[in-house]
């Protein structure tokens, strides 16, 4: 399929996953290109990592004159993820487990302070980590209602109730096997529901394997012969599903099956009473099968037996049951040869006759099935379920097995690590990051493995590992970043560093994408990233003539180098063009700042400055005295305050020149002139160093103010007297 | 999953995208400089909107200044002089891309450049065909035209008297891309030269005590140091206990960490964790994933190539992509 990248190995990989079993280290993957240009040669390759895991390549050609076209730029995906999830229902998924994974960190921490506090507050953490599994596999595609039909299709042995997910199938299993406190009595139990439930996905027999027969296929096929066929007994095939389903536990098929038997019609009856009865005391037997578990499925045959002694009272009274039955004289009666042959096999599975068990399934799981039914009943610990499994494995050995089967040995062979690396390989990130809650939940080795600082990964964990691998992956698409802070934030060590990379590689010239950004700065208090991400935007819109904006961004990043920049900028702008009509531009801009720039220093002395030019202008306008009054207490103001630049102190007092030479009287009174003249001596001074500044002045403007200082101290002086 | 984004014109050289991924500028053997944009930042589609003549000789390399300064990119031309170019408009009509600064060299070709930027200053390294490495330092941080040489000085460690002319062929430069407030300004650089003294890689620091640069790390092996070196790449540290740089050499691509704290000389310890083959010949380029954990690695044998490190530290090929011409 064009656009796809094709695994040549044919397994379903993600590829970013920097997990690879201890000691293992794969051949790379390799994947072909197809979008590149179809004419070679390609002179050159550039690469470039976008946001999280898609990297862009650009492919030039060489400029050669019979190549018409110029090269290409593609982006890759590397977070392929094949799980028989498509992108949508991925996201779905992604979105929804977001809160449950938040909730039960927020636990987890009030936990772990909890017991900081010295608060012995005992409860059992798996009771969360149980509610956090179910909100998790609700995502993963719920069982639909039963089937809507109410007469119910008496020849239906087999439906087909959900949609496919593996995913959830992988999950339940590692519920069951890690966070289910209460499922650890009887996980044999457990597992032979979980094989149980398979059968309502339809993908069951690619599950298991994809071209071999399993005990499913093989009851679908006898489903399609039942339809048209009246006696069934008669048919081999009939005998062999039973003696598969029953070897399996699907007792409630069993059954019906068995019901179906020719001897049940009403027709038939007379004459084949004895043959009935075997059926139905077999059928009777089958319902009857005594199981070590709290409880069942109303729908779900067998009976249940809470503890172990009453459960191998049970188990020993219904084998000898079976005994019974199979030495019984009624079987010389039967003279159906199928039923009875069919029967007796039926009660040599029930009484685990390896052999026959063996003939029986197809699959090794099955088999393995079997035989904690029949053979070693439920009360197997893990070591011996896992040697179980690798016998049944070698009986029935598999070509190619399905992702599935490496995570139950690595589950039964309480291999943390094979866990992580199965799932890592056939369920990708989102899988490993929030299993991770499972596991730790359930054994301390893993939790030690788990949380363990690893030098080799930068000194991470390796549950902040997959969590960030996790985040990477979200990081990558524009509608998922925004839930990567939830799990960045749950990564002690490098999480920020990350977000803060996250955050800084946005597009904020957008600027509902600058304020989720700077949304996201404030929860997790980043203050310098934002302060950051506002002057970039702050930059861009300077540049772009938005210089309104410019300044308020700036200030929001309380940025004093550049608003400084502008404040001289406007100034330089400004002292040159008093009286042009420009004086109204950037008097509009200085008005736009607002009461804000006093904060700011440059800003605030341009703002008195405004107030200073203004009165002068209206001096020069001919508004005499009051104005020029008003100039002289906003020059005394701008001379005083400190953030008024020194390098500005002598184009003020230039100006200021009309000022000092006034004719009516002096306007500066004796201190004032005092004030302006130390200033004045300031700056000769400050001239001597290396880094001041000159002007653009005509060369004797110093003398001219230090002259008509002069003189309106002396008319100052007189007056005062 | 791959998807095609954007058709080049003929001629072109050179990319390199925007700090965001929302902008591609090119470059084209003919001196045209052009910048590729998508409208809204959910979409993948890219348009050409600014294409213009900024050199008589083609171009080798384009970089993106740092967004804090603006929409700008510098140019390597084929005739070894430095341009920077600006997007600038007084309003959303006239936004047009004007030359904002020509770095003139006379002797010798600019091999290499890039920028860093620190929270109070921009810094940009040259490396130049004699050996030489020039930082300048902007002046104004929203004037791009206002530059100032800040130091000068050859990628040797002790300078012992040089015998003949170097003649380099290519430099690579990489700056430390952490951002903090309490960062010392530090690059990586190594040239591909007949000297075998300017090869390896060095990482130099700036010393704000004394104003000026210093060697604090070599990433070689004492008899791998004249090996020529393709390209530097430092990635990103998002809070691991050292650095990594990856250096590809004519040997292959070495990984080494680099220790946080220096000793009492001043210098940082360095350990090569790993040495990977897989290019033959020329590697090309070599860039870090945001988070440091994936090295993408691209050489003249025309394929991409992914690293990565296993929870053992043991660093190996993860995956490669071929072209379907390939």
């Amino acid at each position: 399929m064009p656009g796809i990248i094709m695994t040549q190995d044919n397994t379903s990989t993600s590829l970013i996953i920097p997990f690879v079993p201890p000691q293992v280290i794969r051949d790379p993957t390799i994947y072909t290109l197809e979008q590149t240009p179809k004419q070679p040669p390609i002179s050159r390759i550039s690469i470039s990592w976008c946001r999280g895991n898609s990297l862009r390549l650009s492919f030039f050609q060489t400029d050669d004159e019979d190549i018409s076209s110029g090269g290409k730029v593609i982006e890759v995906k590397l977070s392929s993820e094949d799980s028989g999830v498509d992108d949508l229902e991925r996201r779905k998924i992604a979105y929804g487990s977001v809160s449950p994974f938040a909730l039960l960190q927020s636990r987890k921490n009030s936990v772990a302070a909890l017991s900081m506090m010295g608060s012995s507050n005992q409860f059992d953490w798996w009771q969360h980590v149980m509610e956090y599994s179910k909100e998790i596999k609700s995502l993963l595609g719920n069982p639909k209602p039963p089937s809507s039909s109410i007469i119910e299709d008496p020849k239906a042995v087999l439906e087909t109730v959900e949609a496919p997910s593996s995913l959830k199938a992988a999950w339940e299993l590692m519920e069951t096997f890690y966070a289910d406190k209460q499922a650890q009595a009887w996980l044999p139990e457990r597992l032979v529901d979980w094989l149980g439930v398979m059968i309502f996905l339809i993908d069951y027999n690619s599950l298991l394997s994809s071209s071999l027969p399993t005990v499913h296929s093989k009851l679908v096929d006898l489903q399609n012969e039942l339809v048209n066929n009246q006696a069934i007994e008669y048919n081999p095939k009939y005998w062999d599903g039973l003696a598969s389903a029953l070897a399996i536990g699907w007792l409630e098929i069993v059954v019906k099956l068995l019901r179906m038997h020719g001897s049940y019609q009403l027709d038939q009856l007379g004459n084949r009473e004895t043959e009935n009865g075997l059926v139905e005391a077999v059928a009777v037997l089958v319902s009857k099968m005594p199981r070590m578990r709290s409880e069942l499925d109303d729908t779900k045959l067998g009976e249940c037996f809470k503890t172990k002694s009453e459960f191998m009272k049970a188990w020993e009274r219904w084998r000898g049951q079976i005994a019974k039955l199979d030495c019984s004289a009624f079987w010389v009666q039967c003279d159906h040869r199928q039923t009875r042959e069919g029967l007796k096999n039926l009660l040599q599975v029930m009484l685990g006759n390896t052999n026959i068990l063996s003939s029986v399934t197809c699959h090794w799981m099955e088999l393995y099935i079997s035989n904690f039914l029949y053979v070693r009943p439920f009360t197997m610990g893990l070591e011996g379920m896992y040697s179980l499994a690798q016998k049944c494995m070698q009986l029935k050995p598999l070509s190619n097995p399905h992702s599935l089967m490496g995570l139950i040995l690595g589950i039964l062979g309480e291999n943390i690590e094979v866990v992580l690396a199965e799932c890592s390989r056939a369920f990708g990130p989102w899988m490993v990051a929030h299993a991770i809650e499972l596991f730790t939940a359930g054994s301390t080795q893993a939790e030690t493995l788990l949380h363990e600082e690893r030098y080799n990964l930068g000194g991470i964990s390796m549950e902040e590992l997959h969590r960030l691998v996790y985040a990477q992956i979200l990081c990558s698409h524009a509608l998922t970043w925004q839930i990567a802070p939830v799990y960045l934030a749950s990564c002690t060590k490098q999480g920020m560093g990350l977000l803060e990379i996250l955050l800084y590689k946005q597009p904020v010239q957008h600027t509902h994408l600058l304020l989720k950004v700077l949304e996201i700065c404030r929860l997790y208090e980043l203050s310098s990233i934002s302060a950051n991400i506002m002057k970039i935007a702050g930059v861009h819109h300077w540049k772009h003539g938005r210089k309104g904006s410019a300044i308020f961004w700036l200030q929001q990043a309380q940025d004093e180098i550049r608003l400084n920049k502008i404040a001289q900028q406007l100034f330089d702008f400004v002292g040159k063009q008093i009286s042009d009509n420009s004086f109204k531009q950037w008097e509009g801009l200085i008005e736009l700042l607002g009461s804000e720039a006093r904060t700011v220093g440059g800003l605030e002395f341009l703002h008195k400055y405004r107030d200073f030019k203004k009165s002068l202008q209206q001096v020069q306008a001919g508004k005499a005295r009051e104005a020029a009054q008003q100039a002289i207490e906003s020059l005394i103001q701008l001379m005083k305050n400190p953030s008024t630049p020194q390098r500005f102190w002598l184009p003020l007092l230039h100006d200021s020149l009309i000022l000092f030479n006034w004719r009516e009287r002096p306007l500066l009174n004796v201190s004032q002139t005092n004030l302006l003249l130390n200033k004045l001596q300031e700056l000769s001074i400050g001239r001597l160093r290396p880094d001041y500044h000159e002007p653009d002045l005509p060369a004797q403007a110093l003398n001219s103010v230090r002259l008509a200082l002069a003189t309106n101290l002396g008319r100052a002086i007189l007056e005062e007297r | 999953m791959e998807k095609s984004l954007i058709n080049l014109d003929k001629g072109t050289n050179c990319s390199a995208w925007n700090y965001c991924g929302q902008r591609l500028a090119t470059g084209s053997t003919d001196g045209s400089l052009s910048i590729f944009d998508s409208i809204d930042p959910n979409s993948s589609s890219f348009s050409c909107t600014s294409k213009s003549k900024v050199s008589e000789a083609g171009i080798l390399k384009v970089v993106w200044v740092p967004p804090e300064y603006g929409d700008a990119v510098a140019c390597i031309c084929a005739d070894g002089t430095l341009l920077l170019w600006e997007e600038v408009g007084e309003d959303s009509q006239s936004i047009k891309w004007i030359k904002c600064k020509h770095f003139e060299n006379n002797e010798s070709k600019a091999l290499d450049l890039q920028f860093g930027a620190s929270f109070t200053s921009l810094k940009l390294v040259a490396a130049y065909s004699n050996g030489f490495v020039k930082v300048y330092e902007l002046q104004d941080p929203l004037d791009l035209k206002k530059w100032q040489l800040q130091a000068e000085f050859q990628n040797v460690i002790d300078s012992v008297p040089m015998m003949g002319k170097p003649s380099c062929l290519s430099a690579s430069i990489s700056w430390n891309p952490q951002r903090g407030e309490n960062n010392q300004s530090s690059f990586s650089l190594g040239f591909n030269s007949k000297l075998p003294q300017f090869n390896s890689s060095k990482v130099w620091e700036f010393d704000e005590a004394h104003q000026r640069w210093l060697p604090v790390a070599e990433l070689a092996l004492p008899g791998d140091k004249g090996d020529q070196v393709y390209v530097v790449a430092w990635a990103p540290n998002i809070g691991r206990p050292y650095e990594v740089i990856a250096v590809a050499t004519s040997k292959g691509i070495a990984i080494w960490h680099i220790g946080l704290m220096p000793d009492t000389d001043g210098k940082l310890s360095v350990e090569k964790v790993a040495l990977l083959s897989g290019h033959e010949g020329e590697v090309w380029q070599m860039e870090w994933d945001m988070g440091g954990m994936t090295l993408a690695t691209t050489g003249s044998d025309g394929v991409v190539r992914l690293w990565q490190s296993n929870l053992n530290g043991v660093w190996h090929e993860q995956a490669t992509l071929e072209t379907a011409s390939s």
